[in-house]
């Protein structure tokens, strides 16, 4: 009841602070070692996420730690933009929409991570998430520095919890939107790894190849 | 008239002959061979414990007049086990197929329902012409977090079972082999062999969803394989090849991110490149006459260990420099 209030404040508070300039580790990368930088991130978060994910999920309890788990989705505001989206839009996404769409998600995703730590049952779970959401982070700023030697502006309007935002009303409900939360997380980390695929075939390859080779073979 | 009748393997069948009366004198065949009174109880035919043997036409003719009375077509069998079904995208983002069969025969016709449902939307499986037991499905949106249910139900006539599978739209991508491997030898390289190949051509995007690929190599005579992950490119170079051994080469695909492995390629043969042995002869023959000249100890004619015309190979020349260095010291001690 009220801790959830509070949670939703602070949440809504933290996530309005302009995202950090801390691009000085990436603008000396040319836009090329940025994305494929970018991608690694994904793909290191999606492997970190699995992990974290069957811990959470677990201490959340049946059924949510069953695999065969496959509840129908409330029909309620979503807090996290979806990932999903219909093919040929996808495809025409320019350059710029689809690093924003990516921007947008994680930031929103980081927050409501952020804000699971608290109640989070033992200190290792706390760790882990704490640990997640610091790598997250890292995706944030590390998205904020393509969109940033692309020459796009970062999307502006931190994210912030939609107007009307019924809070779930018991324990049951709390853990849903715990799992949905986890679920957006690990399907945007799919998308992102397609997002920046696309992504790096659009920059000078010189800059991409240089990179796989020195990654030796 | 005609009938079919289906029952099951082990079942006790009674068959009336038509409108007859119980008492009625009629005669019983299958497949035109008559059928023993044995098996009669008074006009009906009594068969215990059928088996697929007895599958058959079954005609019933009245006693004196010989008329057809009754005619049915006797199909033994069983109802359906759980059947196999199989979800798979091949080429993705395109969408996905699903193929089944039943584990074992039912030996009469079934027929199968599919129903795919993603979150709380019906989609329509559209069943292939060829293979028979196959339907596709086009993604609607990608990225989905909603699983897909798949259940297949199958029906006979003698019963109904079914299976779900439940998965997720990742989970489920496999691509098909790659195609086209062709293993070449590479001139004047004793140890190499150039391998190439082509994307899968059911894959529709591989710029966008690009693949990456696994190569494994062996000669013919080992049974270890050596593995290749190239993340980029269809063509690689194999540079530890042993020097004139047949070798056997493969290769698979998979999403760059999602899915798995694609079953191994059709398997290549290739053998490395190796030097023509004719120019060998011309050799021997100059080089045995001037160490026959040059030393003074000749080593008796078995140790013809080397015979430095013959054997190719830096090693190989060592070995005969030292052994040719021992029997010169052996001859130096017994002169």
């Amino acid at each position: 009841g009220d801790s959830w209030g509070i949670f939703t404040f602070l949440c809504a508070a933290l996530c309005n602070l302009p995202a950090l300039p801390a691009l000085n580790c990436t603008e000396e990368l040319g836009a090329g070692q940025s994305i494929q930088k970018t991608y690694d991130l994904t793909r290191y978060l999606e492997h970190q996420l699995r992990t974290l994910a069957g811990t959470y999920l677990n201490y959340l309890g049946p059924p949510f730690n069953e695999p065969d788990f496959n509840p129908p989705r409330l029909a309620r505001a979503e807090r996290v933009p979806s990932a999903t989206v219909d093919l040929d839009l996808w495809r025409g996404l320019t350059d710029n929409a689809r690093l924003a769409a990516n921007y947008r998600a994680y930031s929103r995703l980081l927050c409501y991570l952020r804000a699971l730590e608290g109640p989070a049952g033992t200190a290792e779970l706390r760790h882990r998430l704490g640990h997640f959401c610091s790598s997250l982070q890292g995706l944030v700023l590390s998205i904020a520095g393509v969109m940033s030697s692309l020459g796009y502006p970062l999307p502006v309007g931190g994210p912030s919890a939609p107007p009307g935002t019924p809070v779930p009303s018991n324990d049951f409900l709390k853990k849903m939107e715990d799992f949905w939360l986890l679920k957006e997380l690990q399907t945007w980390l799919w998308r992102s790894a397609k997002d920046f695929n696309r992504l790096k075939k659009k920059v000078p390859p010189a800059v991409v190849t240089l990179r796989l080779e020195a990654r030796g073979f | 008239d005609s009938h079919i009748q289906y029952e099951r393997v082990g079942a006790d069948v009674t068959m009336k002959c038509g409108s007859m009366d119980w008492d009625a004198a009629v005669t019983w065949t299958v497949n035109g061979t008559d059928i023993d009174a044995s098996h009669l109880n008074g006009s009906y035919l009594i068969l215990k414990k059928v088996d697929l043997t007895q599958s058959g036409q079954y005609s019933c003719y009245e006693g004196s007049s010989w008329h057809l009375k009754y005619q049915t077509y006797l199909r033994v069998g069983t109802p359906p086990k759980e059947p196999l079904l199989m979800c798979r995208s091949n080429n993705y983002p395109k969408g996905f197929y699903c193929s089944w069969h039943l584990p074992t025969p039912t030996y009469i016709p079934n027929s199968f329902n599919i129903s795919v449902i993603h979150g709380t939307r019906e989609m329509v499986c559209e069943k292939d012409v060829f293979p028979k037991n196959r339907c596709h499905i086009r993604y609607l949106q990608l990225f989905s977090t909603v699983k897909y249910k798949v259940t297949l139900t199958v029906t006979n006539a003698l019963g109904k079972n079914s299976t779900t599978a439940t998965f997720d739209e990742f989970a489920i991508v496999k691509p098909d082999p790659p195609e086209s491997v062709v293993a070449k030898p590479v001139p004047n390289n004793p140890r190499r062999l150039e391998v190439s190949w082509q994307n899968p051509s059911s894959w529709p995007d591989p710029e966008s969803f690009p693949l990456k690929f696994f190569l494994r190599y062996r000669p013919l005579i080992l049974d270890q394989w050596q593995h290749v992950e190239l993340s980029d490119g269809t063509s690689h170079t194999i540079t530890d090849a042993y020097a004139g051994k047949e070798y056997i080469i493969q290769v698979a695909a998979k999403d760059n991110d999602i899915g798995t492995w694609s079953d191994w390629s059709v398997a290549v043969h290739a053998t490395p490149w190796t030097e023509e042995p004719k120019h060998l002869t011309t050799e021997a023959q100059v080089t045995e006459t001037t160490s026959a000249s040059t030393s003074s100890f000749m080593p008796p004619p078995t140790t013809k260990i080397c015979d430095k015309g013959a054997v190719v190979g830096s090693g190989a020349v060592a070995v005969c420099w030292t052994a040719g260095l021992v029997l010169a010291a052996y001859g130096i001690l017994f002169i």
